[in-house]
C-alpha cells in the first residue's frame, strides 16, 4: 500500500505526458518588453479570413518598421528574414513579399525605416491556430507581429502543393515528392546491410566463442577464404551500385542545380519627412493602475492641425476614440487581447496647430500590460520603453512617429 | 575448464550485442546531432560543398571505433555497419517521432541520407586487409568519396529547378522555404560557401575528395580510441571458469 501513492503519482505524470495540451500561441509574452517594443514594429495588419478549408489561402499583409532606437544590449540589426509565426508547418508558405520583393531568401533592412509586407499562407492542417507575422532577425531571434487565431476546417490528408519543373516534370504535391524513391534506395542498402550481417550471424553472433578463440590465440581460424571472398563481393558490389546509382541518376536528371542561397536586397519605402516631432520628457508606470503615463512634446511641422491617435507597441494598440480616423483604422476583425479597452487619454486632447509644439500627458492604461507581461520592462538592462504614434489631421491623413524613453516605476494609488 | 551452457551463451551473445548495438546507436546519435545534424536533417542544408565535407568525416568516428572493438575482442569485420545501422534506426525514429508525429513537417523536408554503403565498404576492406592502416587509407578515404554519389539518387530530385517566384530555385530550397520552420530561419543555412570550390562546375568533387583524404586521420585518430577504450572495463571475471574461459 505505501508504494501506491507514488505508483498512481507516475502513472498520473505519464498519462500528462502522453497526452499534452496542444500550444495556442508561441511564447510571444515570453520575450522581454525590449525586444516587442523598441525593434520591430508591425501595423495595419490585417488577416484576410478567420475560417478557411484545408488547401485555402489567406493573406496577411501591414507595415513594418524597424525602430531608430533599436536597445544597445542587442546585438545590431543585420540580416533578417521574414517568416510566418505559427506552431509548424500548419500553414505553408506560397509567397512573402517585403515591399514587393519576393522574400525566399534573407535580407537586411534599416533601422528607422519603413517596409510593407505581405505573406500568403495555405492551410494544411485543420485546428485553430495562432497565426503572426514574423521577422528573424540574425543573433537578435524571432520578432513576432501580432496574431490571430485562424480556424482550418477539413482534412489533413487533403493538403497537396503541387509545382512544376523547368524541365517541365510536374510534382503533384510537395509533401509526397519521391518519397518510393527514397524508400527503395533505403531498402536496397538495408538488404545488402542485412546480407553481410546475415553472413557473420548465420550461426548466431558466437560473440562469446569468437572471444575465447582470440583469448586463446586461435584469431586465425576465424576468418575463411569464403569470409574473405564474400568481403570482397561486398566491397565490388557496394562500389558498383554507387556508381550505377550516381551514372542512372545523372541520365535521369540532367539539369540540377546548386541550393540556392544568395541574399536579397530590399529597398525601404521612401521618407517622408517627419511632419510631427515627438520628444519624450518623462515616462511613469502607474504598478497599481497598470498605466504608462508619458509627457511629451510634440512639434507640428505639417500643414495642419494635427491630434494624436494612437499609441501602438509590442502589438498593443490604444486607439483614442475621439479621432475618427484612428478608430475606423481598427479592422472590425482585430484580436481583442491586442486592443486596450480603456483606449488612449490624451491631455489635452486638442488638435496642434501647424508651427506649433505642444506638450501633452497620454495615459496608456490598460490591464494588457500585466497580461502581455510588458509591465516586465521595469526590469530590463534600461527600462525603457518605446513605441509608434499616429497622429492624424482633419482629412484623416496619418502621420507615424517613434517615441522612446526611460520609464519610472510608481507605486503610489492614483 | 567448465564446458559452456550453448543455450545460455546464445542468450548471452545477444545480449551482449544488443547491449553494443543500441548504446552505439544512442551515442553515435547525439553525437551526430550534435555535429552535423542540421546538414543531413533538411533537404535544404544538404548542399554541394558542407554535407560532403563534414557529415562523413564527422561521422566516421563511430564505425571506426566499433570496429575496433568488434575486430579486436571478436574478429568480426561488422562494426561499422553495425553502428550505422543503429544510427539509422536513432534517426529514422527521430524523424518520425519527433519531426513528423510531433512537428508535422513532412518526410520530403526531413528524409536523412544513407552512410550503409559507406559502412560497407569499411566493413570489407578491413576484412580483405585485415589492417587498420590500410583501412584508414584505403577505406577511410572511401568512406567518405562514395558518400555523396551513394545519396545522389534521393538528392537529384530534390535538386530539379524551378521558377519560384520569379527567382531561380531547387525544389528543396521550395520545400524548405515552403513548409514554415520558424527556429530555422534561412539565413542560418550553411551552403555553398567557402573556398572548396568548383571542378568541372561541382565543388562536390572537390568536398568529396578532401573529405576523403581528412577521413584517412579521423579514422585512425578513432581507431585507436576505439582500441584503447574497449581494454578500460577488462575487470576480472569472477564468473569465467563457467563461461568456459581459463580461472
Amino acid at each position: 500500500m505505501k508504494r501506491l501513492g507514488p505508483i498512481v503519482a507516475a502513472s498520473l505524470l505519464l498519462c500528462g505526458l502522453a497526452s499534452p495540451p496542444p500550444a495556442a500561441a508561441h511564447g510571444e509574452r515570453n520575450q522581454e518588453p525590449f525586444l516587442r517594443m523598441r525593434t520591430a514594429h508591425w501595423y495595419d495588419v490585417t488577416w484576410s479570413a478567420d475560417k478557411v478549408k484545408v488547401n485555402d489561402e489567406i493573406e496577411l499583409r501591414g507595415r513594418l518598421h524597424m525602430f531608430s532606437d533599436w536597445p544597445k544590449h542587442l546585438f545590431p540589426l543585420g540580416t533578417v528574414y521574414l517568416n510566418l509565426g505559427v506552431n509548424g508547418p500548419v500553414f505553408v508558405k506560397v509567397a512573402t513579399y517585403l515591399n514587393d520583393v519576393p522574400m525566399m531568401q534573407s535580407t537586411t533592412l534599416e533601422y528607422g525605416k519603413e517596409y510593407e509586407f505581405r505573406i500568403i499562407a495555405k492551410a494544411r492542417m485543420p485546428g485553430r491556430h495562432h497565426v503572426h507575422p514574423m521577422l528573424n532577425v540574425e543573433y537578435a531571434g524571432p520578432l513576432l507581429g501580432p496574431g490571430k487565431s485562424i480556424e482550418v476546417e477539413g482534412e489533413a490528408a487533403d493538403f497537396a502543393f503541387p509545382l512544376t519543373t523547368l524541365d517541365g516534370i510536374q510534382i503533384p504535391n510537395l509533401e509526397t515528392w519521391q518519397l518510393g524513391n527514397i524508400g527503395r534506395v533505403h531498402a536496397y542498402w538495408l538488404v545488402l546491410a542485412f546480407l553481410w550481417l546475415g553472413w557473420w550471424f548465420r550461426r548466431g553472433p558466437r560473440l562469446l566463442s569468437r572471444f575465447r578463440s582470440i583469448d586463446g590465440g586461435k584469431e586465425e581460424s576465424l576468418l575463411t577464404g569464403a569470409d574473405r571472398i564474400a568481403g570482397a563481393v561486398i566491397v565490388v558490389v557496394a562500389l558498383a551500385s554507387v556508381a550505377f546509382g550516381m551514372i542512372s541518376t545523372n541520365a535521369k536528371y540532367p539539369r540540377t542545380s546548386a541550393l540556392q542561397g544568395g541574399r536579397v536586397r530590399v529597398l525601404p519605402l521612401p521618407d517622408e519627412a517627419e511632419q510631427v516631432l515627438v520628444r519624450h520628457t518623462r515616462g511613469v508606470y502607474q504598478v497599481p493602475g497598470r498605466s504608462l503615463e508619458l509627457t511629451l512634446k510634440v512639434t507640428n511641422k505639417s500643414a495642419n492641425p494635427v491630434r494624436l491617435g494612437e499609441f501602438t507597441a509590442a502589438n498593443l494598440r490604444f486607439v483614442n476614440r475621439g479621432v475618427a480616423a484612428a478608430a475606423a483604422g481598427v479592422p472590425a476583425n482585430y484580436p481583442d487581447d491586442l486592443l486596450a479597452r480603456n483606449g488612449l487619454v490624451v491631455t489635452p486632447d486638442e488638435p496642434i496647430p501647424p508651427g506649433e509644439t505642444r506638450e501633452i500627458k497620454v495615459q496608456a492604461a490598460d490591464a494588457a500590460w500585466e497580461t502581455e507581461r510588458l509591465a516586465s520592462l521595469m526590469g530590463n538592462p534600461d527600462s525603457s520603453y518605446g513605441a509608434l504614434l499616429f497622429f492624424f489631421d482633419p482629412q484623416g491623413k496619418r502621420f507615424v512617429s517613434e517615441v522612446s524613453g526611460p520609464a519610472i516605476p510608481s507605486c503610489t494609488t492614483l | 575448464m567448465a564446458k559452456p551452457n550453448k543455450g545460455y551463451e546464445r542468450v548471452a551473445d545477444w545480449l551482449i550485442f544488443a547491449i553494443i548495438f543500441w548504446t552505439l546507436a544512442v551515442s553515435f546519435k547525439t553525437s551526430e546531432v550534435l555535429t552535423v545534424g542540421d546538414w543531413d536533417m533538411w533537404v535544404d542544408w544538404k548542399d554541394r560543398e558542407w554535407w560532403p565535407l563534414l557529415y562523413p568525416l564527422l561521422c566516421i568516428g563511430f564505425p571506426a571505433i566499433s570496429q575496433a572493438i568488434f575486430w579486436k575482442h571478436f574478429r568480426l569485420p561488422i562494426g561499422a555497419t553495425v553502428s550505422v545501422l543503429g544510427l539509422m534506426v536513432a534517426t529514422w525514429w527521430s524523424l518520425y517521432m519527433g519531426h513528423m508525429w510531433w512537428t508535422n513537417f513532412p518526410l520530403t523536408l526531413v528524409w536523412s541520407a544513407t552512410l550503409l554503403p559507406s559502412a560497407l565498404i569499411l566493413d570489407g576492406v578491413l576484412l580483405l586487409t585485415g589492417n587498420a592502416v590500410l583501412t584508414a587509407i584505403v577505406g577511410g578515404s572511401l568512406f567518405s568519396i562514395v558518400f555523396y554519389p551513394a545519396n545522389w539518387p534521393m538528392l537529384a530530385p530534390f535538386r530539379l529547378v524551378v521558377d519560384h517566384l520569379g527567382q531561380l530555385a531547387t525544389v528543396a530550397d521550395v520545400i524548405g522555404y515552403t513548409f514554415t520552420r520558424t527556429s530555422m530561419p534561412e539565413y542560418l543555412r550553411i551552403i555553398e560557401r567557402g573556398t572548396l570550390r568548383s571542378f568541372g562546375e561541382n565543388p562536390a568533387i572537390v568536398s568529396a575528395l578532401f573529405s576523403g583524404f581528412v577521413s584517412v586521420i579521423m579514422y585512425g585518430v578513432w581507431y585507436a580510441i576505439g582500441m584503447k577504450l574497449s581494454e578500460l572495463p577488462r575487470l576480472k571475471n569472477a564468473y569465467g571458469r563457467y563461461m568456459g574461459l581459463a580461472a
